[in-house]
């Protein structure tokens, strides 16, 4: 019986101030109450240590979440829905409460000193608290932990993760509700597009027919895909970035990175560099007059050789050791 | 007099067989500079197979040449993968073993004794000769001038961003595939200009013998029948396009069909859709035209609509049923994650995880293509000044290949013919122009564009008459700059093949303080310290980057290898390494793993370590056993990855961090160890390995193979042996009881 003090001290620690204390069935009974009005339950300081006071026979996933505007995390914003998605769908296909579970968001405003207690650095962060007795239990009452280090997750990943953490027990599926405005701003827009092309289709076969507008859209997509597009979209990069000192710096260090405007820069100095070129093949020798066309060649001429020169120094500052440059940036 | 000689010297170049033999003589040339700039690493080196990937095709063309085709083909691999085996015969592109094993039996039957070492070693090169003439032909199909396509070959043959790939000892699939890809692009754009069903034949030919060298081949099956596409769209339907494009196509998908890794791919899978579609369009298109020839107009609408809204239906109907009947295979990971870019991160870990599959930056276009990145606009524009058929050919090719190499740096490969021809147009274009000896008189010119008016391209910039060039000076400064450029380019080519793509990454160089070559050979030392010390199936264990090299090198079964067939065996070596060694162990025992090999960087400040690959095993090992593993427990509560004092308790215990470190510190006076490559400062007491023994090190300890124990003979676990073999006194352990149960009477 030595253990049984040592128990009741951390009980008592656990379930903190209200000492008119429920017994586990009563507290989820009042849980399972509030969140079938609303789910998930909106927690407070009191009520997130009422709801995860051990001994338990019920499982509670809480977010700890700080949705408020001063602290900026997007990821709070971007998996709030989602969270609300699972914890409806799950409470009402649950009808019976089987499995036991209880949805709580706990943010940070709300509860700053369970956020100081447990030691969160990061938000958001989810905690499962398994069942510490009844057929289900836990050899620990300690939460488990899902971080979302892989950026934001949908509802079905989580769901995934929670069912398997809670074997043997009803899993009720995610209901995604259809997006009836999506539905029909969809249908909208396609019919009236249709009726547009209907009704416009003589003024847009000659643009659909133009060698200029193909031509231009070819190069701008070359020029886009060899700027390094898709390695802003796939990487997601910054579009520029401080360089310490209070100053913009246009170019991120290194031959694996670069920056959203270092590429819209680099997309600017090969399209100068192909105008150029095609200005020297096929306008030059179009200008009648002598004076002019002299004039166009040095031009042009001029424009290529500093803005390639200027490309070098610039693919000089990427990888430090290339050898080679043209004068004026030497 | 004087003038005779040097009328004669200018008329050299003017007859037409004279340019015919100088072509030839410069198109030998340019090969051969070609396959000379591929050879640095063997001047430097030595004739030695390079990285990862070839050397498991070259043990196979080994087993190829010595147990003839039909082994080859029913080869089953029980050294690898152990202990599932692989069905290499069935698994793999046999174009690359068979033309390098073709190439040995010829030289041997002309009685030249060679190598089959240095015929793996030098077919890359020898390719890319061939590769610079298929840049040729198929330029001189765009141009009415022969100098674009020679201008078109040197690229071809220089550009870093071929070389990349076809290096000497390079003797990877690529190494036969780009000469492939150009040649069966001409032979396509040779068909489809002349209607001709040889042509189109020969196509599916080149096709056939690309599908069996290269998993690249889906890139034509998707670029032909795009071109067709566009050329429908455009109004261009032609029975020269039906004739071509369904002779290619039932031919080349036969042709497909018979590699045993391909099988019915081409009628199952998603990205081999297009091509079937077009097939089945063009014969509707084919069928109209001749029902037009035959029926009136009028009922013609009504059959036209008819006919379309029906063959719309029933193949909607039919694509909807084949899907959800299983029968059409959803798109393929490798092909999905080119469209949906966030696709591979979050589901496929193990191709994330490669470095050819990331995106590419912008520097590394410049790189590898220098100047033609900017040209290569200039040409496709100049493409659509006539807009031939075969020029759309080159707009398709031109966007659809920049999207994939923008998406894959490995694709960079598939980019580089295109942007070599479009540039070579560009800049024979530019030479063409201001290198034309006549200057036009103004006045006459003025009289002369009034009269007659070129004909209209429909392109803005030509719109005006072409006139030339007046000034002497204007076309020689032009000209000169345009030969400043082309020394740059191939200067810049010489450099970047010299200083990035001549590594064999076997064996690496260094300097010595005093300017002379250091040779660091620590692989080769090890996998012949393995070949040499360990029994002939002793299983080695180590990540998959290095499978292929030590079943090539050392000649010992693997786990795993770069064949990622099988993800859930990757991610138990992946458990393995990243787990304490009570878990670690069972697993190796299971595994009936012998030695296990690392590779560590610390001492030299070597980047391509296994720590730093670490991560990636955790990754892909957290996404079988998400329980087990956890990537967050590698990460200090900061979210620094460290292996210092700092280092997380999971890290430090982690099989990996152990074998890696075990023993490091006593290279150092107490408390100075350094790791060289992340700086950082070891904990002055170094790790503990109870269940394997160090075996060997290598000179500058970039590999190390630790030898698994056997079970304890006494039937104590390791942990408890080992610590009895360090004197450690035994822990008196609590008396068994059990857990308290409560007794029910």
């Amino acid at each position: 019986m030595r253990w049984l003090p040592a128990f009741l001290s951390v009980s008592l620690l656990a379930s903190g101030s209200f000492a008119a204390k429920k017994s586990t069935e009563e507290r989820f009974k009042s849980f399972r109450a509030k969140s079938l009005s609303s789910t998930p339950i909106k927690l407070s300081d009191p009520s997130y240590r009422e709801l995860t006071s051990t001994p338990r026979d019920y499982a509670a996933a809480i977010v700890l979440t700080a949705m408020d505007n001063r602290f900026g995390c997007q990821l709070c914003r971007e998996f709030q829905p989602e969270w609300d998605l699972l914890s409806r769908s799950w409470t009402k296909g649950d009808k019976a409460g089987e499995s036991r579970l209880i949805f709580g968001t706990l943010d940070f405003s709300d509860g700053r000193d369970i956020f100081m207690s447990l030691g969160l650095q990061t938000a958001p962060v989810l905690l499962l608290f398994p069942p510490t007795v009844g057929p289900h239990a836990a050899a620990s009452p300690d939460p488990i932990r899902y971080d979302f280090s892989n950026g934001p997750q949908v509802a079905e990943v989580v769901h995934s993760w929670i069912a398997r953490h809670l074997p043997d027990r009803p899993h009720p599926p995610i209901k995604r509700p259809i997006n009836w405005v999506r539905w029909i701003s969809t249908t909208v827009i396609s019919l009236g597009s249709i009726t547009a092309m209907f009704v416009a289709w003589p003024y847009i076969i000659p643009v659909l027919q133009s060698r200029n507008v193909w031509s231009a859209i070819s190069l701008m997509l070359i020029l886009l895909f060899t700027s390094g597009h898709m390695y802003n979209q796939i990487r997601k990069v910054p579009y520029v970035a401080g360089d310490g000192k209070g100053g913009i710096s246009y170019f991120a260090g290194g031959f694996q990175n670069q920056y959203g405007l270092e590429t819209q820069i680099v997309a600017a100095i090969y399209g100068l560099l192909s105008l150029a070129g095609i200005s020297l093949v096929l306008k030059v020798p179009r200008i009648s007059d002598v004076k002019l066309q002299g004039v166009a060649v040095i031009a042009w001429g001029g424009v290529f050789f500093l803005t390639y020169g200027f490309l070098l120094s610039v693919f000089r500052t990427k990888n430090p050791g290339y050898p080679f440059a043209l004068p004026p940036f030497l | 007099m004087s003038a005779e000689p040097i009328q004669a010297l200018v008329d050299v170049g003017k007859g037409k067989t004279t340019r015919g033999v100088l072509r030839v003589i410069i198109l030998a040339l340019i090969a051969g500079a070609s396959i000379a700039s591929r050879l640095f690493s063997v001047i430097r080196f030595e004739s030695i197979i390079h990285e990862f990937d070839p050397w498991f095709n070259f043990r196979a063309t080994k087993y190829l040449v010595a147990n003839g085709f039909y082994n080859f083909w029913d080869w089953f691999d029980d050294r690898t993968w152990h202990p599932l085996g692989r069905v290499t015969g069935g698994t793999l592109y046999p174009g690359l073993m068979v033309t390098s094993g073709a190439i040995y039996h010829a030289l041997r039957t002309l009685t030249i004794p060679v190598d089959i070492r240095n015929v793996c070693v030098l077919l890359a090169p020898g390719f890319s000769g061939l590769t610079a003439i298929a840049a040729y032909l198929l330029t001189n199909e765009m141009t009415v001038h022969n100098s674009a396509g020679l201008l078109a070959a040197i690229f071809m043959g220089i550009a870093p961003g071929y070389i990349s790939r076809s290096v000497a000892g390079s003797y990877d699939n690529e190494a036969i595939a780009i000469f492939l890809l150009v040649f069966t692009f001409y032979l396509w754009i040779k068909a489809l200009k002349q209607g001709s069903m040889l042509w189109g034949a020969l196509c599916a030919l080149f096709y056939g013998y690309m599908v069996a060298s290269w998993g690249g081949y889906a890139f034509i099956t998707c670029l032909l029948p795009l071109h067709a596409f566009v050329l429908i769209c455009m109004g261009r339907y032609s029975t020269r396009l039906y004739v071509s494009y369904t002779t290619w196509y039932a031919l080349g998908t036969l042709a497909s069909m018979q590699i045993p890794f391909v099988g019915f791919l081409p009628v199952k899978t998603s990205e081999h859709m297009p091509a079937l579609g077009i097939f089945g369009f063009l014969q509707l298109l084919a069928f109209l035209d001749y029902v037009r020839s035959a029926i009136p107009s009028r009922q013609f609408q009504t059959f036209l609509w008819l006919f379309a809204g029906g063959t719309f239906a029933i193949g909607l109907a039919g694509l909807v049923v084949a899907t959800s009947a299983g029968i059409i295979a959803p798109w393929s990971g490798r092909f999905y994650s080119l469209w949906d870019t966030g696709y591979a991160k979050i589901h496929i870990p193990i191709i994330a995880s490669v470095s050819e599959h990331q995106p590419t930056a912008w520097p590394a276009f410049f790189f590898d293509l220098n100047m033609l990145v900017y040209l290569f606009p200039v040409g496709v524009y100049l493409c659509f000044q006539k807009l031939h058929d075969e020029h759309v050919f080159i707009i398709v090719y031109a966007v659809f290949g920049s999207y994939f190499a923008g998406v894959m740096v490995r694709l960079m490969l598939t980019l580089t013919p295109v942007v070599c021809i479009a540039g070579a147009i560009a800049v024979s274009s530019l030479l063409d122009t201001y290198l034309d000896a006549r200057s036009p008189k103004p006045e006459e010119q003025v009289a002369e564009s009034s009269e007659k008016k070129a004909p209209k391209s429909g392109l803005k910039s030509t719109d005006k008459p072409l006139v030339g060039i007046y000034g002497l000076w204007s076309k020689s400064a032009v000209v000169a700059a345009m030969g400043v450029y082309l020394l740059l380019f191939v200067m810049h080519c010489t450099w970047v093949t010299s200083n990035a793509y001549s590594s064999p990454s076997v064996v690496l160089a260094s300097r010595m303080p005093d300017g002379s070559q250091h040779i660091i050979d620590d692989y080769r030392e090890a996998y012949q310290w393995l070949r040499q010390n360990t029994k002939e199936d002793a299983k080695v264990m180590s990540w998959w980057d290095y499978g292929y090299q030590i079943g090539g090198m050392a000649d010992r079964p693997t786990l795993v290898d770069n064949n990622t067939w099988n993800n859930t065996h990757i991610a138990t070596v992946g458990k393995a390494m990243s787990s304490r060694e009570e878990v670690s162990y069972p697993i190796m025992r299971q595994h009936e793993v012998d030695y296990v090999l690392v590779v560590f960087g610390g001492l030299l400040g070597y980047s391509g370590d296994d720590i730093n690959k670490f991560l990636w095993m955790v990754r892909i090992a957290e996404g079988i056993w998400p329980d087990e593993v956890s990537e967050r427990a590698f990460f200090t509560p900061r979210g620094e990855y460290k292996v210092d004092a700092e280092a997380t308790e999971t890290m430090k215990n982690s099989l990996m961090y152990k074998m890696s470190y075990y023993n490091f510190n006593n290279l150092f006076p107490p408390g100075q160890a350094i790791d060289r490559m992340r700086q950082a400062r070891l904990p002055e007491v170094g790790p503990t390995l109870s269940t394997m023994e160090e075996a060997f090190t290598s000179e500058n300890w970039i590999i190390r193979i630790y030898k698994v124990k056997d079970l304890d003979n006494l039937g104590r676990d390791h942990i408890s042996a080992a610590a009895f073999d360090r004197g450690l006194k035994k822990k008196r352990a609590p008396k068994k009881k059990g857990p308290r149960v409560l007794r029910v009477d």
